[in-house]
């Protein structure tokens, strides 16, 4: 069966090439039978690779131990929900999820129906068939899932404890589709560049693709910060680490891309920034695969070290320098067809969004890479810690969030003082209550004194547009202010989609910055009987127990909470011992409300029952959960096709 | 003219990033060393914060009795340096066989840890 696989992948690579090369020759030479036979070529990987994942699937779930990839990344007593996400367990397999989820992609491309830009299909599809034979070869030379053992075990060693986590099912997969997802936008980038058909047409089509994988990015991240805060035990939900930002900085970039094809759309400007922005994306992806899997960078994340780096190393020094060599050639071709009128303009707030999103993607950068850097320079490695990241960062994306009020509310082109004043006058009043509000309210720290109000600001410049356009449609129309506002979103679902994200990011904004400067934690040694306080909760330390199930041993301990002197309830810490893995696995017990977590971590105990607790009390953390929620509507709204 | 004014303005917005992440950097930069090397600094970087890449010595680990203090050997290049720790050990840090530590060398010669950053083997070897 593996040997099919192995083959699978193969005639896979065979057709990738030949479909890559017929296509550019087949469209230069306008030889349409030549074009035919690369589709059917093209759809012909996305067949193969689809039989090979199906039989590593097969073999995961039928514990076919003799395949390394099987043994090392699964066993028996898996459920079948974690057997097929050890797919994207390991390394091998997860580069194949990559190739198939890229074939799947190429597929809808040529089979979707369109009026306008076939001329770029099949330059597009030509790079599409150049990354799949690319990750084809790492599949079949370096790195191939179908490896198989000289003996068969009898068991696998399984997955790892603290991947057994829903978070493991969705994570994941919605990075890797978001990551995969920006080769379609690239790829019709280059083919308008080959083309030269620069208008905007290629912007029309790539958008959804665009949109999509972005959005999937974003909820992966979310998804891997929640899972981080309940999974690792740590307290937190980011930090920093090099991986998570390897999935932060393309997302960071496609968020500019996204703002800044608007500016074409409406105004023409910013052709040639906008390919750059496609090309840095498609570019940043392609190094956060390379850097879970090279080693290069201390990280938990990271798969064992490879021999991957060199190769993925060429290929993006390759696409790279290639697409920008590209668009430095065709330049003249993409001069804009407008200037910019005014410093008070939407299309200012949307250049220094750009510039702000951008400056924000390069301090990250350069702070996740910088012990390399430092190495070659000076013969030292230096890191820098979540301090450096958050002290850059913090101040950026509150500027942000604020443009994206400032911008809600101004026009394109110029605009009067006067109208300036009409519209920004009860929003700047809402921002400045709340901000008096929370001071009379105690609070001194400037990131809350300054964020909460911009939140406030932002959020009411929303709500004042939404009831603009409800008005004038009640007005007009005769429509009930509901009907109104379902219409409203309705017709325009990207505008509409796009606010709805923009609550999203102040939800997201008001829990980190509560979460980040108002957490308190105490780590305290328990007597069975004897209670702690921390903040308004008191805390009782009941009984610890130990027992034993069929494949781990269990060791439980309850408190009983008290929340301003009432028993709210009972939380349970425990930590696990799995039989076939050296590792504990600690359950933390958190109590959520929409105000604060308390968050309860199991440090250890004595044979007397005494036990040593972690107790943390985080503020407004669900409000990033919650946020996370909108985004993930906003974003749907904003890709949903319009009939 | 007018696009010298919007370059003008980029330019003091970069500035401004670019001083952020000074600011940032000065707060938070730290040596990244291995065992060896941090011993050939001598006296120099004590109760300096550092970072240091190292494998922990099998058998050398001793867990306090309420679990949160550990005690360890990290071994490389031939220099081995005793670690204490005390907080919330990393579920994988059993599993470790490579790991980061950050802290400061005390003049004693003990490594006193902040933070552990333990790298777990992902790989399979068969067990024989």
């Amino acid at each position: 069966m593996a040997d099919i696989g192995y083959i699978a992948l193969c005639l896979a690579l065979t057709a990738s090439v030949y479909s890559a090369i017929a296509y550019t020759v087949g469209a230069r030479r306008r030889n349409w039978p030549l074009v035919t036979s690369a589709k059917n070529s093209l759809l012909a990987v996305s067949g193969l690779i689809s039989i090979s994942i199906a039989i590593l699937a097969y073999a995961l779930v039928t514990h076919n131990f003799q395949l390394e990839y099987v043994a090392s990344y699964s066993s028996r007593d898996m459920p079948l929900a974690y057997l097929l996400s050890a797919l994207w367990a390991g390394n091998d397999g997860s580069l194949l999820f990559w190739a198939w989820l890229l074939s799947i992609f190429a597929a809808i491309v040529i089979l979707q129906k369109r009026n306008i830009g076939q001329e770029l299909v099949p330059y597009a599809s030509s790079v599409i068939a150049v990354t799949l034979a690319f990750f084809l070869v790492l599949l079949l030379f370096v790195s191939t899932p179908f490896h198989k053992l000289s003996f068969t075990p009898v068991d696998g060693t399984g997955l790892n404890p603290l991947l057994e986590n829903p978070g493991m099912i969705l994570h994941p997969p919605a990075l890797l589709v978001g990551y995969v997802g920006f080769t379609i936008p690239f790829a019709f980038a280059i083919a308008a560049l080959l083309t030269k058909r620069l208008g905007d047409e290629w912007l029309i089509m790539i958008r959804r693709w665009a949109l999509l994988a972005w959005l999937c990015l974003g909820v992966g991240l979310i998804i891997g910060a929640w899972w981080a805060y309940v999974e690792l035990g740590w307290g937190g939900y980011w930090a920093w680490d090099p991986v998570e930002n390897a999935g932060l900085l393309p997302w960071l970039v496609s968020t500019a891309f996204l703002h800044s094809i608007m500016m074409q759309r409406r105004r023409g400007m910013l052709k040639a920034w906008n390919m750059v922005l496609v090309i840095l994306t498609f570019s940043l992806t392609i190094f956060g695969t390379f850097l879970t899997r090279s080693g290069v960078l201390s990280s938990v994340h990271t798969f064992s070290e490879s021999t991957l780096g060199p190769f993925f190393l060429t290929f993006i020094g390759v696409t790279l320098f290639g697409s920008l060599g590209l668009l430095y050639y065709r330049s003249a071709d993409l001069r804009d067809e407008a200037e910019m009128e005014s410093f008070i303009s939407r299309e200012s707030t949307f250049l220094l969004n750009n510039l702000l999103l951008i400056g924000s993607t390069f301090a990250i950068f350069l702070g996740t890479v910088f012990p390399v850097i430092s190495e070659m320079v000076r013969g030292v490695k230096i890191t820098v810690g979540p301090p450096f990241f958050n002290q850059v960062n913090g101040p950026i994306f509150l500027a942000l969030i604020l443009l994206a009020g400032i911008c809600t509310l101004t026009g394109w082109r110029r605009v009067s003082i006067r109208n300036l004043t009409r519209h920004f006058l009860w929003p700047l009043l809402a921002g400045l209550i709340l901000g008096i509000v929370i001071f009379i309210l105690g609070v001194r720290e400037w990131y809350a004194l300054i964020g909460f109000p911009i939140c406030g600001f932002v959020l009411t410049t929303i709500l004042y547009e939404w009831s603009r356009g409800v008005k004038v449609r009640h007005q007009i129309r005769a429509e009930n202010y509901f009907k109104a506002f379902w219409c409203l979103i309705t017709t325009n679902r990207p505008r509409y989609g796009g606010y709805i994200v923009h609550i999203a990011i102040l939800l997201m904004t008001i829990g980190i910055v509560g979460s980040s400067l108002y957490d308190v934690e105490q780590e305290v040694t328990l007597k069975p009987g004897e209670m702690m306080t921390i903040k308004n909760y008191t805390l009782t330390y009941e009984n610890l127990d130990i027992y034993e199930t069929e494949n781990r041993a269990v060791v439980t301990t309850t408190l009983s909470v008290n929340n301003h002197g009432e028993l709210v309830g009972k939380l349970v810490p425990e930590k696990y011992f799995h039989r076939s893995y050296k590792q504990p696995v600690t359950e933390v017990a958190i109590r959520t409300t929409l105000r604060e977590d308390l968050y309860v971590i199991l440090l250890g105990w004595d044979e007397d029952n005494t036990a040593t607790f972690k107790v943390l009390v985080n503020p407004l953390v669900s409000w990033i959960w919650i946020g996370g929620g909108v985004f993930l509507l906003g974003g749907l709204i904003a890709c949903w096709p319009e009939r | 003219m007018r696009t010298k004014k919007f370059l003008i303005g980029g330019l003091i917005v970069c500035l401004a990033i670019g001083y952020l992440g000074f600011l940032g950097f000065q707060s938070s930069a730290t040596y990244y060393y291995s065992v060896s090397e941090l011993t050939e600094q001598g006296s120099t970087i004590y109760d300096e914060n550092v970072r240091v890449k190292g494998q922990v010595a099998p058998g050398s680990v001793e867990q306090g009795t309420t679990g949160n203090t550990l005690k360890f050997i990290v071994i490389e290049g031939g220099t081995s340096l005793p670690v204490t720790y005390q907080g919330v050990v990393p579920d994988t840090f059993g599993m470790a066989t490579e790991i980061v530590i950050e802290g400061q060398l005390n003049s004693t010669g003990t490594f006193q840890a902040h933070t552990l950053m333990p790298k777990c083997p992902s790989k399979y070897v068969p067990q024989q």
